[in-house]
Protein backbone atom coordinates (compact mmCIF):
# COMPACT_ATOMS: atom_id res chain seq x y z
CA UNK A 1 0.00 0.00 0.00
CA UNK A 2 1.18 3.69 -0.62
CA UNK A 3 0.16 7.10 0.41
CA UNK A 4 0.51 8.73 -2.79
CA UNK A 5 0.72 13.01 -2.02
CA UNK A 6 0.50 15.40 -4.51
CA UNK A 7 0.46 19.33 -4.50
CA UNK A 8 -1.66 20.74 -7.40
CA UNK A 9 -2.74 24.25 -8.97
CA UNK A 10 -6.31 25.03 -7.53
CA UNK A 11 -7.57 25.39 -10.92
CA UNK A 12 -6.60 22.05 -12.21
CA UNK A 13 -8.68 20.27 -9.36
CA UNK A 14 -11.75 19.74 -11.74
CA UNK A 15 -9.56 18.18 -14.41
CA UNK A 16 -7.47 16.07 -11.84
CA UNK A 17 -10.71 14.56 -10.08
CA UNK A 18 -11.87 13.82 -13.29
CA UNK A 19 -8.40 12.03 -14.47
CA UNK A 20 -8.50 10.01 -11.15
CA UNK A 21 -11.53 8.69 -11.55
CA UNK A 22 -10.98 7.87 -14.88
CA UNK A 23 -7.89 5.53 -13.80
CA UNK A 24 -9.94 3.90 -10.97
CA UNK A 25 -9.14 6.16 -8.24
CA UNK A 26 -12.20 7.19 -6.10
CA UNK A 27 -11.44 7.54 -3.27
CA UNK A 28 -9.26 10.17 -1.71
CA UNK A 29 -9.14 13.74 0.02
CA UNK A 30 -7.80 17.00 -0.51
CA UNK A 31 -6.82 19.69 1.52
CA UNK A 32 -6.07 23.14 1.25
CA UNK A 33 -2.58 24.42 1.06
CA UNK A 34 -0.10 27.23 0.79
CA UNK A 35 3.35 27.12 -0.25
CA UNK A 36 6.47 27.69 -2.02
CA UNK A 37 8.99 25.63 -4.22
CA UNK A 38 12.36 25.70 -4.92
CA UNK A 39 11.75 29.33 -6.64
CA UNK A 40 13.17 28.89 -10.08
CA UNK A 41 14.03 32.43 -11.74
CA UNK A 42 12.48 32.36 -15.13
CA UNK A 43 14.98 33.75 -17.72
CA UNK A 44 12.34 36.68 -19.05
CA UNK A 45 11.93 37.94 -15.26
CA UNK A 46 15.79 37.98 -14.66
CA UNK A 47 16.64 39.79 -18.11
CA UNK A 48 14.75 42.24 -17.32
CA UNK A 49 16.11 43.10 -13.83
CA UNK A 50 19.35 43.49 -15.84
CA UNK A 51 17.83 45.78 -18.15
CA UNK A 52 16.35 48.10 -14.91
CA UNK A 53 12.71 46.68 -15.24
CA UNK A 54 11.26 47.53 -11.86
CA UNK A 55 8.46 45.36 -12.12
CA UNK A 56 10.90 42.59 -12.70
CA UNK A 57 13.29 43.42 -10.19
CA UNK A 58 9.86 43.10 -7.94
CA UNK A 59 8.86 39.90 -8.86
CA UNK A 60 12.35 38.66 -8.05
CA UNK A 61 12.57 39.96 -4.40
CA UNK A 62 8.86 37.88 -3.87
CA UNK A 63 11.07 35.30 -3.46
CA UNK A 64 9.18 33.67 0.07
CA UNK A 65 5.58 34.30 -0.83
CA UNK A 66 3.53 31.27 -0.28
CA UNK A 67 0.62 30.48 -3.25
CA UNK A 68 -2.26 29.05 -2.92
CA UNK A 69 -2.53 24.90 -3.81
CA UNK A 70 -4.49 22.02 -2.97
CA UNK A 71 -3.04 18.89 -1.20
CA UNK A 72 -4.36 15.55 -2.52
CA UNK A 73 -3.95 12.48 -0.30
CA UNK A 74 -4.25 9.07 -1.73
CA UNK A 75 -4.10 5.89 -0.53
CA UNK A 76 -3.75 3.28 -3.56
CA UNK A 77 -2.56 -0.22 -3.95
CA UNK A 78 1.09 -0.83 -4.99
CA UNK A 79 0.49 -1.75 -8.12
CA UNK A 80 -1.41 1.30 -8.83
CA UNK A 81 1.36 3.95 -7.93
CA UNK A 82 2.25 3.94 -11.65
CA UNK A 83 -0.86 4.64 -12.62
CA UNK A 84 -2.10 7.59 -10.27
CA UNK A 85 1.63 9.38 -10.73
CA UNK A 86 1.66 9.41 -14.52
CA UNK A 87 -1.95 10.76 -14.76
CA UNK A 88 -1.40 13.37 -11.99
CA UNK A 89 1.30 14.23 -14.25
CA UNK A 90 -0.36 14.16 -17.38
CA UNK A 91 -3.44 15.83 -16.14
CA UNK A 92 -1.67 19.13 -14.49
CA UNK A 93 1.78 19.51 -16.49
CA UNK A 94 1.72 22.86 -18.22
CA UNK A 95 5.66 23.07 -17.95
CA UNK A 96 6.03 25.96 -15.99
CA UNK A 97 7.44 26.31 -12.39
CA UNK A 98 4.39 26.02 -10.08
CA UNK A 99 2.85 22.76 -11.65
CA UNK A 100 3.23 20.49 -8.37
CA UNK A 101 4.46 17.86 -6.55
CA UNK A 102 3.89 14.06 -6.56
CA UNK A 103 5.33 11.83 -3.53
CA UNK A 104 5.20 8.86 -2.59
CA UNK A 105 5.02 7.28 0.82
CA UNK A 106 5.25 3.68 1.91
CA UNK A 107 2.17 2.75 4.11
CA UNK A 108 2.31 0.36 6.97
CA UNK A 109 -1.65 -0.41 7.26
CA UNK A 110 -5.09 1.32 6.44
CA UNK A 111 -8.52 0.03 8.17
CA UNK A 112 -11.89 0.49 7.08
CA UNK A 113 -13.94 1.92 10.03
CA UNK A 114 -17.30 0.86 9.23
CA UNK A 115 -16.82 -2.98 8.82
CA UNK A 116 -13.28 -3.35 10.19
CA UNK A 117 -11.43 -4.45 7.17
CA UNK A 118 -7.67 -3.77 7.01
CA UNK A 119 -4.54 -4.03 4.40
CA UNK A 120 -5.75 -4.16 0.64
CA UNK A 121 -9.23 -4.84 1.26
CA UNK A 122 -10.02 -1.70 2.95
CA UNK A 123 -9.36 0.41 0.03
CA UNK A 124 -10.35 -1.68 -2.85
CA UNK B 1 16.99 9.62 0.11
CA UNK B 2 14.29 11.32 0.65
CA UNK B 3 12.52 12.69 4.02
CA UNK B 4 9.24 14.06 4.54
CA UNK B 5 8.92 16.18 7.65
CA UNK B 6 5.84 17.98 9.04
CA UNK B 7 6.15 20.02 11.45
CA UNK B 8 3.07 21.59 13.62
CA UNK B 9 3.99 24.46 15.09
CA UNK B 10 2.09 27.37 16.39
CA UNK B 11 0.24 30.01 13.91
CA UNK B 12 2.00 33.17 14.99
CA UNK B 13 5.52 31.10 14.65
CA UNK B 14 4.85 30.03 10.71
CA UNK B 15 6.63 33.04 9.51
CA UNK B 16 9.26 33.67 11.45
CA UNK B 17 9.76 29.54 10.58
CA UNK B 18 9.14 29.74 6.98
CA UNK B 19 11.97 32.65 6.83
CA UNK B 20 14.28 30.89 8.42
CA UNK B 21 13.90 28.02 6.57
CA UNK B 22 14.03 30.14 3.50
CA UNK B 23 17.60 31.44 4.73
CA UNK B 24 18.30 27.96 5.92
CA UNK B 25 18.30 27.16 2.17
CA UNK B 26 14.89 25.18 2.04
CA UNK B 27 12.84 27.17 0.26
CA UNK B 28 10.47 24.65 -0.43
CA UNK B 29 7.57 24.25 1.76
CA UNK B 30 3.94 23.61 2.18
CA UNK B 31 1.54 25.17 4.64
CA UNK B 32 -1.70 24.12 5.79
CA UNK B 33 -4.03 24.90 8.89
CA UNK B 34 -4.85 22.03 11.29
CA UNK B 35 -6.25 21.91 14.96
CA UNK B 36 -5.69 19.54 17.81
CA UNK B 37 -4.47 18.73 20.89
CA UNK B 38 -1.14 17.37 22.58
CA UNK B 39 -0.91 15.09 25.99
CA UNK B 40 -1.84 18.20 27.92
CA UNK B 41 -5.79 17.27 26.47
CA UNK B 42 -5.59 20.85 25.60
CA UNK B 43 -6.35 24.20 27.60
CA UNK B 44 -8.37 24.67 30.23
CA UNK B 45 -9.05 28.17 31.34
CA UNK B 46 -11.89 27.91 34.52
CA UNK B 47 -14.65 25.75 33.27
CA UNK B 48 -13.81 25.49 29.45
CA UNK B 49 -11.51 23.05 28.05
CA UNK B 50 -10.17 23.97 24.68
CA UNK B 51 -9.23 20.48 23.12
CA UNK B 52 -9.01 21.59 18.94
CA UNK B 53 -5.99 24.34 19.50
CA UNK B 54 -5.76 25.95 16.17
CA UNK B 55 -1.71 25.19 14.41
CA UNK B 56 -0.10 25.34 11.36
CA UNK B 57 1.14 22.16 9.63
CA UNK B 58 4.79 22.42 8.00
CA UNK B 59 5.37 20.53 4.97
CA UNK B 60 8.57 19.92 3.61
CA UNK B 61 10.61 17.22 1.44
CA UNK B 62 13.87 16.78 1.55
CA UNK B 63 17.41 15.05 1.49
CA UNK B 64 18.18 12.81 4.26
CA UNK B 65 21.04 13.86 4.87
CA UNK B 66 19.54 17.53 4.95
CA UNK B 67 17.48 16.21 8.01
CA UNK B 68 19.22 17.04 11.16
CA UNK B 69 19.94 20.89 9.92
CA UNK B 70 16.07 21.30 9.14
CA UNK B 71 14.91 19.77 11.80
CA UNK B 72 17.25 21.90 14.40
CA UNK B 73 16.18 25.23 12.20
CA UNK B 74 12.56 24.91 13.11
CA UNK B 75 13.04 23.91 16.15
CA UNK B 76 15.37 26.73 16.92
CA UNK B 77 12.17 29.51 15.26
CA UNK B 78 9.27 27.58 16.94
CA UNK B 79 10.32 27.22 20.65
CA UNK B 80 8.77 29.69 22.51
CA UNK B 81 11.70 32.21 24.28
CA UNK B 82 13.27 30.53 26.99
CA UNK B 83 12.98 26.70 27.89
CA UNK B 84 9.81 26.35 25.67
CA UNK B 85 6.51 25.83 26.49
CA UNK B 86 3.93 23.21 26.25
CA UNK B 87 1.88 23.73 22.75
CA UNK B 88 4.97 24.46 20.47
CA UNK B 89 4.45 21.90 18.22
CA UNK B 90 5.59 18.36 17.30
CA UNK B 91 8.20 17.37 14.33
CA UNK B 92 7.43 14.66 12.71
CA UNK B 93 9.61 12.36 9.81
CA UNK B 94 8.75 10.03 7.26
CA UNK B 95 10.58 8.26 4.62
CA UNK B 96 9.68 9.28 1.12
CA UNK B 97 10.21 6.49 -2.08
CA UNK B 98 9.76 9.06 -4.65
CA UNK B 99 8.61 12.46 -5.61
CA UNK B 100 8.03 13.99 -9.28
CA UNK B 101 8.36 17.67 -10.16
CA UNK B 102 4.89 18.07 -12.21
CA UNK B 103 6.23 20.74 -14.65
CA UNK B 104 9.15 18.86 -15.78
CA UNK B 105 8.49 15.11 -14.82
CA UNK B 106 11.67 14.39 -13.23
CA UNK B 107 11.45 11.52 -11.14
CA UNK B 108 13.83 11.46 -7.85
CA UNK B 109 14.16 8.61 -5.81
CA UNK B 110 16.61 7.28 -2.91
CA UNK B 111 18.94 6.71 -5.50
CA UNK B 112 18.94 10.31 -7.53
CA UNK B 113 17.02 12.22 -10.30
CA UNK B 114 15.79 9.85 -13.21
CA UNK B 115 15.67 12.14 -16.46
CA UNK B 116 11.89 13.33 -17.48
CA UNK B 117 8.78 10.81 -17.35
CA UNK B 118 6.82 10.33 -20.06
Amino acid sequence: MKEVIAIVRINMMNQTKQALTDCGVDAFFAHEAHGRGVGFVSPAVLEGTVQGHEEAAALLGEKGKLYPKRMITAVVEDKMVGCVVETIINTNQTGMPGDGKVFVLPLTDAVRVRTGETGVKSIS
Amino acid sequence: MLTMIRAIVRPEKADKVLASLMEAGFPAVTKYSVAGRGKQRGIKIGEVTYDELPKVMLMSVINSADKDFFIETVMNTARSAGKGAFGDGKIFVSDVEESYTISSGVKETAYGSEGVAP
